[in-house]
């Protein structure tokens, strides 16, 4: 479903992907873990193409990302994205912040699109606050709108880019109760993330990477038990002891 | 002091400051109309990315900002007679208050646009839209919250410019106080009437400006 | 016909670049008491006495509510009425000063006022007197704030100079105005003395640029 061959990408003089192999098959959920700076990021941030890349080849269903003749749109319309920070649209309320893009993009009857939008907020849990503004909600109701916002398109695979990292401790669940639902409906997923019970519980394989590299790939239960480079164990240490 | 503070005479002269008051005021709303026109379309220019349009904008707004706003003004007052062009002094006030304030609405304009947040574009990205949506429902709708505040500063500041249009003889609000000096040598009366009339549309604008900054800002609260 | 004019006005430049050291002089000494009075006023302005704030406040209100022309008719025929005696000069300059160091003085009170209360609190937990609070620990924090503003109000102050012009002082907008009415080609004088206020400004317009986007990061 989605295919790295050879993937190099550089910011300026620092080389943030190298030589990246992966292939993601349909419904795996892949958990991408690293120390900060490691590119884990950016390699998601590829995938639909908001970051380019100098070197290589990222293929979604059969489609070169990077190539020139792409259509972007329906690209991008497979492909659900949800940020760290959320980015839901301050001056629109949550029922348009999930509507925008059916309508717009799919130019999908606004009646059509509002019906399709209340259903992924009822999936999220947050059917009474479709009226509401973003600024009127918690982080988690936010990053749940986001995900619903994410869902809206039909995607077949969504990628999340440290989801709960922004969030309170006490909103991490709501978000990751969400996702794992997702999970069980079958869903390819791409989840930056230091939460370990997640990966433990959904994961079909964590990817640990550092200076760019793909470093370790394993079953959460190989990786977390017994990694088998140094710095992995080293990463793992410090994320329990924390 | 202010002890013979002649009160007589200012009433005396009420009609004729009045006059000035609505020329002041014709003078404003006319010229930040046509300012708001410019720099929209100066700032559409700049951020084109089309070169013989961004920077024709770039060398007006420059130009604009780094040049007193009197000079400007005797610019076309001394300058349009020479290529033939005979206009009333109240025209060639105005497109001058319109060629300034312009130059700086089309740099505030920018600024809002710029002020969106990266993630705002990214979100829009990630949901497929395209550069003119992404402008259109995005972008601009949160950028106008953050360019009017300080598009009604630039209004005050315009006001007050119009000021310098006395220097040409159209007949506003300073015009008056220089008007009433010279036939009853009465300048404490006069300028201070002149002082008087510019605070309250001061007050006011300043009031406005307040208020949108408080109501129209959205911010992405995380 | 232009050639003519232009010959005539490359004969009087060097009456231009007096006109142009006399606005830098003007500009210069105003810069540097705005600042210093700004100063202080921003420092009252952004202190805890309501007092100080009110009275402050109404000397801000009136210099921003008022065109600078208008201030300057103030100072250069009011004063005189009251006693005080002015030569233009003088008159230019206390008019320069009032106003500038209204508009340093919301921009350094801005500064002061971005500041988190805790560095404050912090301050005052050290043991340090308020001027020590201010000098030490404030206003380096607040220079970041309050530096691309300042040199932006500074490129506005040089331009405002051209207004003294209208009582008699011989900087560059009254050379200019001076010289059309002996050679009238008003563009050509005035794309002159607008390109001589460029040169002056311009730079200080790409400082302020660059220290916007340095303080920024």
């Amino acid at each position: 479903m989605i295919e790295f061959k050879n993937v190099n990408k550089w910011f300026d003089k620092l080389h943030v992907l190298n030589d990246i192999n992966l292939k993601i098959p349909k419904g795996e959920v892949l958990v991408i873990c690293g120390p900060s700076g490691s590119g884990k990021s950016t390699l998601i941030r590829c995938i639909n193409r908001l970051e380019k890349i100098q070197q290589g080849q990222i293929i979604v269903n059969d489609t070169p990302v990077h190539d020139k003749s792409t259509n972007l749109t329906k690209l991008r319309a497979e492909i659900g994205f949800v940020f760290q920070q959320f980015h839901l649209y301050p001056h629109m309320t949550v029922l348009q912040n999930v509507m925008l893009a059916p309508v717009n993009v799919k130019k999908i009857a606004k009646t059509k699109a509002e019906k399709i939008a209340l259903e992924k907020l009822e999936q999220v849990g947050l059917t009474e606050k479709s009226g509401a503004y973003p600024a009127q909600l918690s982080g988690g109701q936010q990053q749940r709108v986001a995900i619903a916002r994410g869902l809206v398109m039909s995607p077949e695979i969504m990628l999340f880019d440290e989801p709960t990292s922004a969030l309170d401790p006490e909103m991490i669940g709501e978000v990751l109760d969400v996702m794992v639902n997702l999970v069980s409906e079958g869903m390819t997923m791409c989840v930056v993330t230091h939460e370990m019970g997640f990966a433990k519980k959904v994961a079909d394989r964590v990817l640990f990477m550092d200076e760019g590299k793909i470093v370790e790939t394993g079953t959460p239960g190989e990786f977390f038990d017994n990694p088998q480079t140094d710095r992995a164990s080293e990463f793992i240490s410090k994320i329990l002891t924390h | 002091m202010l002890v013979d503070f002649n009160f007589r005479v200012i009433l005396e002269y009420l009609p004729l400051f009045l006059t000035g008051l609505r020329s002041t005021f014709f003078i404003a709303i006319v010229s930040i109309a046509l300012a708001l026109i410019t720099g929209i379309i100066a700032c559409s220019c700049r951020i084109s990315g089309i070169k013989f349009i961004k920077y024709p904008a770039i060398a007006y707004i420059e130009i604009v900002r780094s040049t007193p706003l009197l000079v400007q003004i005797y610019f076309l007052y001394f300058g349009l007679p020479t290529l033939g062009l005979k206009i009333p002094e109240i025209q060639t006030g105005i497109l001058a208050l319109m060629l300034n304030s312009g130059a700086y609405m089309a740099e505030i304009i920018r600024a809002g646009i710029n002020s969106v947040d990266e993630g705002q574009i990214e979100a829009g990205i990630s949901s497929g839209l395209n550069y003119v949506q992404r402008m259109r429902l995005i972008i601009l709708p949160q950028a106008l919250g953050v360019t009017i505040p300080p598009l009604l500063g630039q209004n005050i500041v315009l006001v007050k410019d119009s000021a310098l249009l006395s220097l040409i003889s159209v007949m506003e609000l300073t015009r008056c106080g220089q008007t009433m000096t010279s036939e009853r040598f009465m300048p404490t009366e006069a300028f201070l009437t002149v002082a008087f009339f510019y605070m309250c549309i001061y007050f006011c604008l300043k009031a406005l400006a307040d208020w949108s900054q408080r109501k129209l800002i959205f911010r992405e609260a995380y | 016909m232009i050639s003519f004019y232009f010959g005539r006005l490359m004969e009087i430049f060097p009456f231009f670049l007096k006109g142009l050291w006399m606005t830098s002089k003007i500009g210069f000494i105003s810069l540097v008491t705005c600042t210093l009075i700004g100063f202080i006023l921003g420092i009252f302005r952004s202190s805890d006495s309501t007092i100080l704030k009110r009275m402050v406040g109404v000397y801000v209100a009136f210099v921003r509510g008022t065109p600078f022309v208008v201030q300057i008719f103030i100072v250069f025929f009011i004063l005189p009425e009251w006693g005080v005696q002015l030569e233009a000069f003088s008159a230019a300059l206390l008019a320069m000063a009032i106003m500038g160091s209204a508009f340093i003085c919301e921009i350094v009170a801005g500064g002061i006022n971005s500041i988190p209360k805790g560095q404050w609190e912090a301050a005052t937990s050290a043991g340090l007197n308020r001027i020590q609070q201010l000098r030490l620990v404030i206003i380096p924090q607040a220079m970041k704030v309050i530096l691309p503003p300042l040199v932006g109000q500074y490129v506005l102050l040089i331009k405002d100079t051209s207004v003294v012009s209208v009582i008699g002082i011989m900087e560059l907008t009254r050379v200019g105005w001076v010289t059309v009415v002996r050679i009238p080609e008003g563009l050509m004088v005035f794309t002159l003395v607008g390109f001589l206020y460029f040169i002056i400004s311009y730079p200080l317009i790409l400082l302020s640029n660059y220290l916007e986007k340095k303080m920024a990061v």
